[in-house]
């Protein structure tokens, strides 16, 4: 909790008292020293590992306090402040995703995935100001407000069973935060529209004028997501001031073609980009209502390390390359525009490595010269992302309709050794996990039958986990909310937690479209809350403070979320019940008219009937035959008349009867038209 | 099937019958004949057994009938009716009261009651949904005394003779004079007061509270003064002095729930050239807060801005030499509105059905700057604004000296100086608002018979204008609330298997109180009261048509019922039937057979 507190304490720092140190310093600034809205835009390039690069767009608009918000704007989008005040919120993040972030490869302790990395499909958590008895009616607004403000389906959150709310797992909010996820919501450009109008150049000018719509939805994953924290009134009568901050991270796979085609020989070697060759467009000019936009492209630790190390090999001298005068130029890799800054990260006690960035000013680029970013790699560099210390995944287990069991997987990472090497000098060294795992109500979670293993070895639950919140699902009202603090020694390789689960039934009314695909359970959230995701980059003016890095300076937990998991239920078939109506309707029918004739028959008449029958004709088969004989004769049968007569008779009756049915019909047709 | 098995039985039986009677007939002894004749009276059993079954369904098919009812709350379909009938006979009548004074004349007031009446009858033009029941009173004061017309109503009886003097007239100022007569009439809610006074400098002046009046010369004709008199009666106070076929007077801009949201939005067309702000929170303060408060007992407004950029115009403007500007002309004006880069949001403050009005303030870019708005006849707009009825106004306000010199570059961030710019721009806009009402903008009203000078309030809207807006405010939504609640039942008629929840029918019933409260407040004179329960007549109607449960497509529809019930019910319904019939058949044959065999023995003995 104070480890939360502390970030926030220093945006309220920011927000409300640093005008009167700074006064001079913030353009923004006017005469009556009350601060006026603000909007920043920045765009971070980052090399992945697999061949890959990540592109993290952050814009961040705020409005300070005033008595006027949600009524008159300059910069900050009406709509948000409107919402934020009609609902109450104090915090707020909503995030459209698309492909799933590979934590293996990609990373999984930087910022950039503990807090963007988000699990497929929509996600929504809230923190309401509000009182407790309030609190779903203003989750169902919301919900409602937000699916018509970014044309999805968030409205699906509305109702109890969807959403839940979590004590630890997330801000500390006292039973007020509410969260819900829709794993299977598709996110495309009718869902980026819509936050583009947030922003207040949308893609018009400016960093945003990359977005290009085939380009980012080809990537390998797309997260589009909007925070956004109410700072609380100055004083008395104010509305409170609000921070919105909207990313959009992108995971390209740069055109290699040109490269490869290069360097046919060099397979190993990272693909060259360049900004108009990911994109297909170029940065012309900045937003001129931003405050500052920069574009940054960062290094990561791993990469510096392997960069200097082949450095070192070459060139046996001391200088560290990356930030002499000529990094831009240096025997690994080139780029194409001269960086305007460099920082390197403050590096932490153990490792000698820190990240690199570079930061780009577009200030100085114009409609006439374009900043067109390009990276050209001449050596082969291959290295590693730093990892969370453990990787979770998720995944069902047992077969059939009936019955299944989920079980949560950690597996200790490599490059987490040196972590747990740093805290090993204790004598008890502990890792802390926390899980969060929301599951919907259908599936009915066991859970007693928790349970877990630690290095492939059975162990009592009692010693791993040091915390355990439950709320049971209840039927068609609530879904199942299970939050656990695990403790793990730090030499863990591998923790498995299971829990078994019958599949319930749903009403027919309650299928959604396409049943037979399955039913998601969403994804569960593994934090390490001893761990801190935190880039601190030594600055030394602290004018051009940039959101994306005081971001990045924010001691956030390490967060990761497991892949959505696909439950196959039993599906009815949903003709069934007019089935069942038919069949039984049709029995009764039956019972009832044999019933009916069976009251109604005498018995001692047809008996009598058919003996008198008997007495006097012979039986019809031979009569039909000695008709038949005398007709094939050409004569006509002495025998009895009427045969023939009451044939006729039946003939005529029977048409009769054809014509009453098509009547019928035809009334039928003519009635129901 | 009962006749298939039945035919060849009863056919032949009868067959036989008729050739086996003939021969019989003249036999007298009683031959009995098991074939047509019996001798037991036929059993009751079966058939009252198969009757007995027959009318047990019969009886339960209402039972049935009931259990699959949906549910309908009733609906006054009749009051609705009565509703709807009574406002399209013309009995929506607000009672007015004229009083007009001349001051100097003397001539019997009675006979210029007569013929001021007689003009008035001329000028009133038949308003087919609303009209106006008024009462006319006559008073001329000579000074020391006052002829007071013999059908003179408690209302003028209140003036105090020798109050209004010609010598308060001479002074050129009429607002002082506005208030002077403002304090000798008092102004009663439904009254009008019109003085004629005989002076030296001829003028005609509409106030701003609920009076006019006029200096006429020494030597001119009382009959003039009288045409003049009916005309500023008729035209100005009832009708607000608009003009036909302007806008028409049905559209109000106000949302079913009497809510209207101003918004405001300063549209930079291209930020690169440059940018202006305003500071619209002051003037929201100063120019727009007072004409909210008038408008209060119409409408319940409230006031947005934002700021928006990169917003061009959607058509193209020439270049014009001659005015050294460019020049965007009215046939175009349908295009200017850029759908698709102005994102005018809708308010999430705002309710669902509360009316949007927006305003925008376009800056042009430097390449079509300064941009002038072209009138059909070739002259350039002077407010440089145009209104489009229900949606909202715009004015295109060019940056000072953007073209003069082409040096002129304006710093990043700009404000729209408040002092001459911003002022005219909402001076303009509350022109706007007035027009989208009906009003006139300008302040002079041109009638058959001269000009009137029109005092402007600086509340945008004076009180005779107000009283105008709120009496057609209660009969537009009277009648809007009557159409509303006869679409209901026409398509709860219409639709009978549809599910109406005990919510419409109460918002039904609370919705017609309503408007009978309105009608009955109107008729006695109370404005205020009966536009408020006017528009809560209104937005009730529109809240139980517009209902959830009326949208959802969950009705039970008589087929559902049918493929449910029919695999049951139609084979034993058959059964029952078919068991029926037969069993009357063979109890009327076999009777036959008796009363023949009685016959027989009855004729033999």
């Amino acid at each position: 909790m104070a480890l939360l507190r502390r970030p926030l304490l220093l945006l309220l720092l920011i927000v409300t008292h640093q005008f009167l140190q700074f006064r001079i310093a913030f353009g923004s600034v006017n005469e009556e020293g009350q601060k006026q809205e603000e909007f920043y835009e920045e765009l971070l390039l980052k090399p992945l590992p697999d061949r890959k690069l990540l592109t993290h767009f952050h814009f961040q608009s705020s409005a300070p306090p005033s008595t006027s918000n949600g009524r008159h704007h300059h910069l900050f989008p009406k709509a948000i402040s409107q919402l934020v005040l009609k609902f109450q919120v104090k915090e707020m993040e909503l995030s459209f995703t698309q492909g799933r972030w590979n934590y293996e490869s990609w990373g999984g302790f930087d910022p950039i995935p503990s807090s963007n990395a988000k699990p497929p499909g929509v996600e929504l958590w809230a923190v309401f100001d509000a009182p407790q008895h309030l609190i779903d009616a203003l989750w169902k607004n919301l919900t409602h407000t937000l699916s018509g403000l970014f044309c999805a389906s968030i409205n699906f959150l509305e109702s109890s069973t969807a959403y839940s709310a979590p004590e630890w797992s997330f801000p500390p909010a006292s039973g007020k935060l509410r969260y819900g996820t829709l794993p299977r919501e598709a996110v495309c450009t009718e869902n980026l529209t819509p936050w583009l109008k947030l922003l207040p150049c949308r893609d018009k000018a400016g960093i945003s004028m990359l977005l290009d719509r085939p380009s980012i939805y080809r990537g390998f994953y797309h997260s589009q997501r909007l925070h956004l924290t109410s700072t609380g009134s100055g004083s008395e009568g104010m509305d409170p001031g609000i921070i919105l901050e909207q990313t959009l991270t992108v995971v390209l796979q740069p055109d290699s073609q040109r490269a490869s085609l290069a360097h046919a020989s060099e397979k190993h070697i990272q693909p060259s980009w360049s900004l108009s060759s990911i994109f297909g467009k170029q940065i012309s000019g900045r937003c001129v209502l931003a405050e500052t936009s920069s574009v940054y492209f960062l290094l990561d630790k791993g990469l510096v390390a392997e960069l200097e190390h082949i450095h070192k090999e070459n060139e046996k001298s001391e200088e560290n390359v990356l930030i002499s005068e000529k990094f831009w130029n240096n025997p690994s890799f080139e780029l194409s525009a001269k960086p305007d800054r460099i920082f390197i990260e403050e590096s932490s006690l153990l490792s000698k490595n820190a990240s690199v960035l570079y930061k780009f000013e577009i200030e100085k680029y114009g409609e006439s010269e374009p900043f067109d970013l390009g990276l050209f790699w001449k050596t082969p560099v291959v290295w590693l992302c730093q990892q969370a210390p453990l990787h979770a995944n998720r995944f069902l287990m047992g077969s059939g309709n009936e019955r299944g069991a989920i079980a949560i997987s950690l597996k200790s990472t490599q490059s987490s050794e040196g972590f747990m090497g740093s805290n090993s000098n204790d004598e008890r060294c502990e890792l802390r996990v926390d899980v969060f795992q929301v599951v919907p109500w259908y599936v009915k979670v066991y859970f007693h039958s928790l349970q877990v293993f630690v290095d492939q070895q059975p162990k009592a639950v009692s010693d791993i986990i040091e915390k355990i919140h439950v709320s049971p699902s209840k039927d068609k009202v609530s879904p199942g909310v299970m939050e656990l603090v695990l403790t793990l020694p730090c030499s863990v390789s591998s923790a498995v937690l299971t829990i078994e689960f019958d599949k319930g039934f749903l009403h027919i009314d309650e299928y959604p479209p396409d049943a037979n695909q399955g039913f998601d359970i969403p994804s569960a959230i593994v934090s390490f809350p001893n761990f801190h995701a935190r880039m601190v980059f030594l600055e030394n003016d602290s004018l051009n403070k940039s959101p994306l890095l005081s971001k990045f300076q924010e001691k956030s937990p390490v967060m990761s979320y497991t892949e959505v998991l696909l439950v196959p239920l039993t599906t009815p078939d949903f003709s069934m019940p007019y089935n069942v109506i038919t069949i039984t309707c049709t029995v009764f029918a039956l019972y009832f008219g044999s019933l009916l004739n069976a009251l109604r028959r005498r018995v001692a008449e047809e008996e009598r009937f058919l003996k008198d029958k008997a007495a006097k004709k012979m039986d019809r088969i031979p009569l039909l035959l000695s008709k038949l004989s005398a007709k094939l004769r050409g004569r006509h049968l002495e025998g009895p008349q009427a045969p023939p007569a009451s044939s006729s008779f039946i003939n005529s009756k029977s048409v009769l009867k054809v014509i009453l049915i098509a009547g019928l019909a035809v009334y039928w047709q003519y009635y129901f038209s | 099937m009962a006749e298939i098995s039945e035919a060849p039985d009863s056919d032949s039986s009868k067959l036989f019958g008729s050739d086996s009677k003939a021969p019989q007939r003249p036999d007298s002894e009683p031959e009995f004949d098991p074939k047509l004749m019996r001798k037991t009276k036929p059993g009751l059993k079966r058939l009252f057994l198969t009757f007995s079954v027959l009318f047990s369904f019969l009886l339960g098919f209402p039972f049935l009938w009931k259990s699959v009812e949906i549910y309908r709350s009733p609906l006054p379909f009749r009051e609705i009716d009565s509703l709807s009938t009574q406002l399209r006979s013309d009995t929506l009548l607000f009672p007015l009261h004229f009083h007009a004074l001349f001051v100097g004349f003397d001539s019997d007031p009675d006979r210029l009651r007569w013929s001021i009446l007689s003009e008035i009858t001329k000028l009133t033009s038949q308003n087919p949904k609303c009209s106006d029941n008024y009462t006319l009173s006559v008073t001329v004061d000579l000074g020391s005394r006052c002829l007071r017309g013999r059908t003179s109503s408690p209302h003028s009886s209140s003036y105090q003779c020798g109050s209004v003097t010609g010598g308060d007239f001479v002074q050129n100022d009429d607002v002082a004079v506005d208030e002077r007569l403002a304090s000798v009439f008092g102004g009663k809610n439904n009254e009008y007061s019109m003085a004629v006074v005989k002076g030296v400098s001829e003028r005609a002046v509409v106030g701003k509270y609920r009076h006019a009046w006029m200096v006429v010369g020494d030597g001119s004709d009382v009959e003039m003064a009288v045409v003049k008199v009916a005309e500023v009666l008729i035209k100005v106070f009832i009708n607000g002095g608009r003009e036909e076929g302007l806008i028409r007077n049905e559209f109000m801009p106000v949302g079913a729930d009497g809510k209207i949201v101003l918004s405001f939005n300063l549209l930079n067309a291209d930020p690169h050239d440059w940018v202006y702000d305003w500071d619209f929170e002051k003037i929201d303060d100063t120019l727009l807060t007072p004409m909210i408060e008038a408008l209060g007992p119409v409408a319940n407004i409230s006031v947005e801005s934002q700021v928006l950029y990169h917003t061009p115009k959607a058509s193209f403007s020439y270049w014009n030499q001659k005015l050294e500007s460019y020049v965007f002309s009215t046939k175009d004006l349908p295009f200017f509105v850029n759908s698709n880069e102005w994102h005018l949001d809708t308010s999430i403050a705002a309710g669902g059905r509360s009316k949007i009005l927006q305003f925008a303030v376009y800056v042009p870019s430097a390449k079509e700057c300064p941009l002038l708005l072209q009138l059909p006849n070739g002259e350039i707009s002077k407010t440089n604004g145009f209104i489009s009825p229900m949606w909202g106004g715009v004015i295109v306000w060019n940056p000072q000296g953007c073209l003069r010199d082409s040096e002129f570059k304006p710093s990043a961030k700009n404000i729209i100086p408040i002092q001459q710019d911003l002022e005219n721009m909402f001076e303009v806009f509350i022109g706007q608002f007035r027009q989208l009402f009906g009003f006139k903008s300008l302040n002079v009203y041109t009638g058959a018979s001269g000009d009137w000078n029109l005092l402007p309030s600086e509340r945008g809207f004076t009180e005779w204008e107000l009283d105008v807006l709120s009496r057609q405010h209660t009969c537009f939504n009277l009648h809007s609330c009557a159409t509303t609640l006869g679409s209901l039942s026409r398509l709860v008629q219409s639709l009978p298997r549809m599910i109406i929840k005990d919510e419409i029918g109460k918002q039904v019933k609370l919705s017609l109180e309503a408007a009978k409260l309105a009608l009955s407040n109107a008729s006695s004179g109370v404005y205020e009261s009966s536009a408020a329960s006017s528009s809560q007549a209104r937005s009730l109607a529109e809240d139980a048509f517009f209902h959830p449960s009326i949208m959802s497509v969950s009705y039970y529809s008589f087929e559902h019922c049918f493929a449910v019930y029919s695999p049951f019910f139609l084979p034993v319904s058959m059964h029952v039937v078919l068991a029926a019939l037969r069993e009357l058949r063979r109890y009327k044959q076999e009777k036959a057979k008796y009363l023949a065999w009685k016959a027989k023995a009855n004729t033999a003995t």
